[in-house]
């Protein structure tokens, strides 16, 4: 370890040397080239649907069947998306999304911080069992809970309202968001927390100046996984909610289909697009915390 | 490391947890009745987003017919995906908490279960009493009884749909062929398309491909007559029974001759009609809902005038008739016992007697509801309904008096049947399996 | 006095007892409850009767529940080595290839995360279809002289269809949280082993995985878990079909619960697939135990 005091950081090396002689350039350039070509490869693939979606958008149902999978719109309008949003009540939907996923995010995400703090960190009689009784919930499929959970919620007249979905999905994150961030607690230096209970901070204190911080990167990664699990989420919601008025997005986008199999693709897609455009703002702010929190994280190494 | 919580003691942990659970949870599950009640004061009612014909119909009804109903009792109608509908059924039941009236589930077999289980009102009863038998069209009258094999009546019969071929009149008048009126006939003219290139048939082979298994069902009326699935349902035939097998490898055979077009086992609902409405294929088994897509020029490329509808061929020698026709009553109306009232009554014998006329002045579409007053149709309406006067009698489908079991098997296999890498006989064992159980 | 921080009891249940609540009556007591329906026959219409192991028996003699056992085995295994492998390869790619200049790349190969189930299997039958119009893939098999194949008709090929679509959704997902762990490597370790003469593929193996081996757990346990409970994105592509080809336990369970109306029966198909789950997890985690302590 000793030995790395005085080496300058690798990056620092390479661009170094490329300024210094231009013939490096070049064989630099050839060497990097096959694995930019994969590059170039990953983004085409990852890139082109999202096109792909964006043009299907402006197609009308037979241009989407029967012309081919490269073709542009004929004659683009927004003809599909006041349809969409005639057939469908999107800006409902998605306030509805919001308003579940959001708040069991943020419950799930403190609940989860806070339990694997103590999971991981604190030293207590039955933390093991603690964390295997966690552990069976990312084990279980969601499917087996339905039953259970509709008895319940329409026993106690939740139906009618959006909180069987805000609890359903507070709790179905826990597991992960415990499980996670212990794994995360567990990769913190240890040393921090006795030196901060050496100055003599509360348990609590540490927990919230110490060992939220610590793991700060790690929380928005699982929350950032979390987000789009919920967000995606069609069973739940399908199964909790009966009144169009509180259907999510991912529901609403079901309005399309017929009754023997027909779907309206323009429409459709015409709402995905506007469905993604709201969580394309929200995952680039989120994905900007992760990543400045990731940048943090490797400072800190 | 994580793991380190999985010890015995964990083990034993968990295992007094969960006896507190036990415990908790059986508090929970003796709570109220439910939210149904006995339905005075308000008329509930769950339909399928997809069936806005119903929606647009029942509050038509409740501002029109009905209003008198409305004022004591308001309507207030939900609306659920198809996805998941018969599981959001099943679960309302389990609660005592149906609504009012709904959309009967997706397969007859469910329905069945239903009745079983006490849940439904008895609307023939109901319409009895109040001297509206007359209410509900016979044939459709015939076909709820048949779903839910049952005299009387549990559902109204609010949607009417009837099934054949329809065929494109231009490539049937291009390669000089009539309409066949028996299997042999058509397996020429099959054979006269093939040779022409043109793809004969277009059908959704993929899962759930009915469409294919709606040609085996049609082709088993046919040769082994109207009663053949009843007894089949019943025990009393088995579709391993050499003439069943006949039937599939009949529709087998077709598959491997590629009349189905390259890719039938992916081809879903939407390609296919795309595919048949753009004149790329002679022929597609469908029901009468399909006269919305054929008069909607965006969908029809070909013209609507260009569309013509046959009636599903004989079998030379087979013990059913031209005449007896494949139809459905797509998913009927239902009403809860467990809400059931004197408004609702109310509501029931007023949906009974307006439904038809309201239906076909907003939706313009025709129900298997009487109606009272005379409508112009439309020729493609007109044609569906001197097929409905000149048919005797109705047959079901395939699946119709299937388990869901059954039904989804044979929905999930039809797609190899029609692409030529499932034999007859495979498929009917497949099948005749899941019914077994 | 340092100790009596780390075991503070009114703090531990402050933090724990919260979580624990609500994960016990969301979670813990349905799951408790369909156990007991697990060992019943019976469904939500007409109501259940004790029959003890009968449920458990008829799970091993039938074989639409021993084919989707196969599937379910088959995909979880394929996925999980396919997913981390691969999202393994990308983080590297993005560490060690694209270093500072990564963060857009990161970003767009995560992006069909974001997509819906319902747009993924659109797009995917159309890349793989073949009638009435040819997707890019029988586009090109038709250009290289081969013939175009029903990819979503074919009880093989459907499953190839989804693993494409499966990893092409999930592989930068796997890249960001093996790049998290990554990037949590103490730069100097790795400077310190280039020095040492370490380089490349022994750089990764002697230094990389090592120090990356709780992340990689995580990863594992996370899809291993997920791939084995796969139910939306099957439902969008090909419902289970062609002919039960990709029908899995969490389908065939949600069939035989709420479709064929045999709850009982269903939640049993769900004990199953959670034993398997913790079955497997515990192995992952027993095993990579030991290499740690023996690293």
């Amino acid at each position: 370890m000793t030995s790395t005091i005085q080496a300058p950081a690798p990056r620092q090396l390479a661009t170094n040397r490329a300024t210094r002689r231009p013939k490096n350039r070049r064989s630099r350039f050839l060497r990097r080239l096959p694995l930019n070509i994969v590059v170039a490869l990953l983004l085409v693939i990852v890139c082109y649907p999202l096109v792909w979606l964006v043009l299907g958008s402006f197609k009308t149902q037979d241009e989407f069947l029967s012309s081919p999978f490269w073709a542009l719109p004929s004659t683009p309008d927004l003809s599909n998306y006041t349809e969409a949003f005639a057939k469908a009540n999107l800006g409902t939907y998605l306030i509805n999304s919001v308003l579940t996923v959001i708040p069991a995010l943020i419950i799930g995400l403190a609940l989860g911080t806070a339990a694997a703090f103590a999971l991981e960190v604190l030293v207590w009689k039955g933390r093991g069992p603690t964390l295997g009784i966690f552990l069976v919930g990312i084990t279980v499929p969601a499917q087996i809970i339905l039953l259970p959970l509709f008895t319940m919620y329409f026993q106690l007249h939740l139906l009618g309202t959006l909180w069987p979905l805000i609890i359903t999905y507070t709790a179905v994150t826990l597991p992960l968001n415990v499980f996670m961030i212990a794994t995360f607690f567990k990769a913190a230096p240890r040393g921090m927390f006795e030196a901060a209970a050496i100055d003599g901070a509360s348990t609590l204190r540490m927990f919230w100046s110490v060992g939220v911080p610590m793991v700060r990167n790690g929380i928005f990664t699982v929350g950032l996984v979390q987000f789009f699990f919920l967000w995606n989420d069609l069973l739940f919601a399908l199964t909790f909610t009966n009144n169009p008025r509180l259907r999510t997005v991912q529901v609403g986008l079901l309005s399309f289909n017929g009754q023997y199999g027909s779907i309206d693709y323009g429409p459709l897609f015409a709402a995905i697009v506007v469905s993604i455009s709201a969580t394309l703002l929200l995952y680039l702010f989120m994905n900007q915390r992760v990543m400045r929190g990731l940048a943090a994280g490797s400072m800190k190494g | 490391m994580v793991s380190r919580f999985i010890t015995r003691k964990g083990i034993a942990g968990l295992s007094l947890v969960i006896s507190g659970l036990l415990a908790i949870s059986a508090c929970a599950g003796g709570g109220s009745q439910g939210a149904g009640g006995n339905g005075d004061g308000k008329f509930s009612g769950l339909t399928l987003t997809a069936t806005t014909d119903v929606i647009n119909t029942l509050n038509s009804l409740s501002t029109g017919d009905c209003q008198a109903q409305n004022t004591s009792a308001p309507l207030t109608l939900d609306a659920a995906p198809q996805d998941q509908y018969d599981q959001r059924l099943q679960l309302l039941l389990s609660q005592n908490g149906l609504p009012s009236t709904f959309l009967s589930p997706g397969t007859p077999d469910l329905g069945r279960k239903f009745i079983d289980a006490d849940a439904l009102v008895n609307v023939s009863q109901v319409l009895n009493d109040a001297g509206l038998k007359d209410a509900v069209l016979p044939a459709a009258s015939s076909l709820v009884q048949q779903y839910y094999g049952s005299n009387d009546l549990y559902a109204l019969p609010v949607q009417l749909n009837i099934e054949g071929i329809w065929y494109n009149k231009q490539i049937f008048a291009q390669h000089g062929i009539a309409v066949p009126t028996t299997w042999d006939q058509f397996l020429a003219a099959v054979d006269k398309f093939q040779a022409a290139g043109v793809q004969p048939i277009a059908q959704n082979g993929a899962n759930p491909g009915w469409g294919i298994t709606r040609w085996l069902g049609a082709y088993i009326f046919r040769a082994l007559g109207p009663d053949a699935m009843r007894k089949v349902a019943d025990g009393n035939a088995k579709l391993t029974d050499p003439q069943y097998v006949a039937a599939a490898d009949q529709i087998a055979k077709l598959g491997a001759e590629g009349v189905f077009g390259k890719a039938v086992a992916s081809a879903d609902y939407n390609q296919t009609v795309n595919t048949f409405l753009t004149g790329r294929a002679a022929m597609m088994y469908m029901g009468s809902w399909i006269t919305e897509n054929i008069e909607d020029p965006k969908q029809n490329k070909v013209g609507a005038a260009n569309i013509g509808f046959m009636r599903f061929p004989a079998v030379t020698g087979g013990a059913g008739a031209i005449d007896q026709m494949p139809a459905n009553a797509g998913q009927p109306l239902m009403f809860a016992k467990s809400a059931f009232g004197d408004t609702s009554r109310e509501w029931l014998k007023c949906i009974a007697q307006n439904y038809g006329d309201t239906a076909f002045e907003k939706s313009g579409l025709l129900t298997g509801m009487q109606m009272r007053e005379k409508h112009d149709l439309s020729p493609l309406q007109r044609v569906v309904v001197d097929q409905v006067e000149g048919s005797p009698s109705t047959v079901l489908w395939f699946e119709a008096l299937f388990s869901s079991q059954a039904t989804t098997i044979s929905t999930q296999n039809a797609g190899q049947l029609a692409n030529g890498s499932m034999s007859g006989t495979d498929f009917m064992a497949s099948v005749q399996a899941a019914l077994g159980k | 006095m340092a100790i009596s921080v780390f075991s503070n009891r009114r703090a531990t249940a402050l933090l724990v007892m919260p979580a624990l609540a609500i994960y016990t009556a969301v979670m813990l007591v349905p799951i408790v409850w369909s156990a007991i329906y697990s060992f019943m026959d019976g469904g939500l219409i007409g109501g259940f009767t004790f029959t003890g192991f009968d449920n458990y028996t008829q799970f091993f003699t039938d074989p639409q529940a021993r084919s989707a056992l196969r599937f379910t085995a088959i995909y979880a295994v394929a996925m999980t080595i396919g997913q981390v492998a691969l999202g393994y390869l990308l983080s590297l790619l993005y560490l060690f290839h694209l270093r500072r200049s990564s963060t857009i790349v990161r970003t767009l190969v995560f992006f069909p995360v974001v997509l819906p189930t319902v747009a993924v299997a659109l797009l995917f039958q159309r890349v793989f279809g073949l009638a009435p119009v040819e997707g890019p893939v029988n586009a090109l098999i038709q250009t290289l002289g081969g013939t175009g194949i029903d990819w979503l008709g074919g009880t093989a090929s459907a499953v190839g269809v989804l693993f494409v679509m499966d990893l092409w959704r999930s592989m930068g997902f796997y890249a960001v949280l093996l790049y998290a762990g990554l990037m949590d490597i103490p730069e100097e370790m790795i400077e310190a082993a280039r020095l040492d003469g370490a380089t490349g593929s022994k750089l990764v193996r002697h230094v990389v995985l090592p120090m990356l081996l709780p992340v990689l757990v995580s990863a594992l346990v996370f899809s291993i878990n997920g791939t084995m409970k796969v139910f939306d994105s099957i439902i969008a592509l090909t419902g289970g079909g062609p002919a039960g080809s990709t029908t899995p336990l969490t389908l065939y369970m949600f069939q035989t619960a709420f479709g064929f109306g045999e709850y009982g029966y269903g939640s049993t198909i769900a004990m199953v697939l959670t034993l398997l789950s913790l079955i497997v997890t515990w192995f992952i985690l027993r095993s990579t135990r030991r290499h740690l302590t023996a690293s």
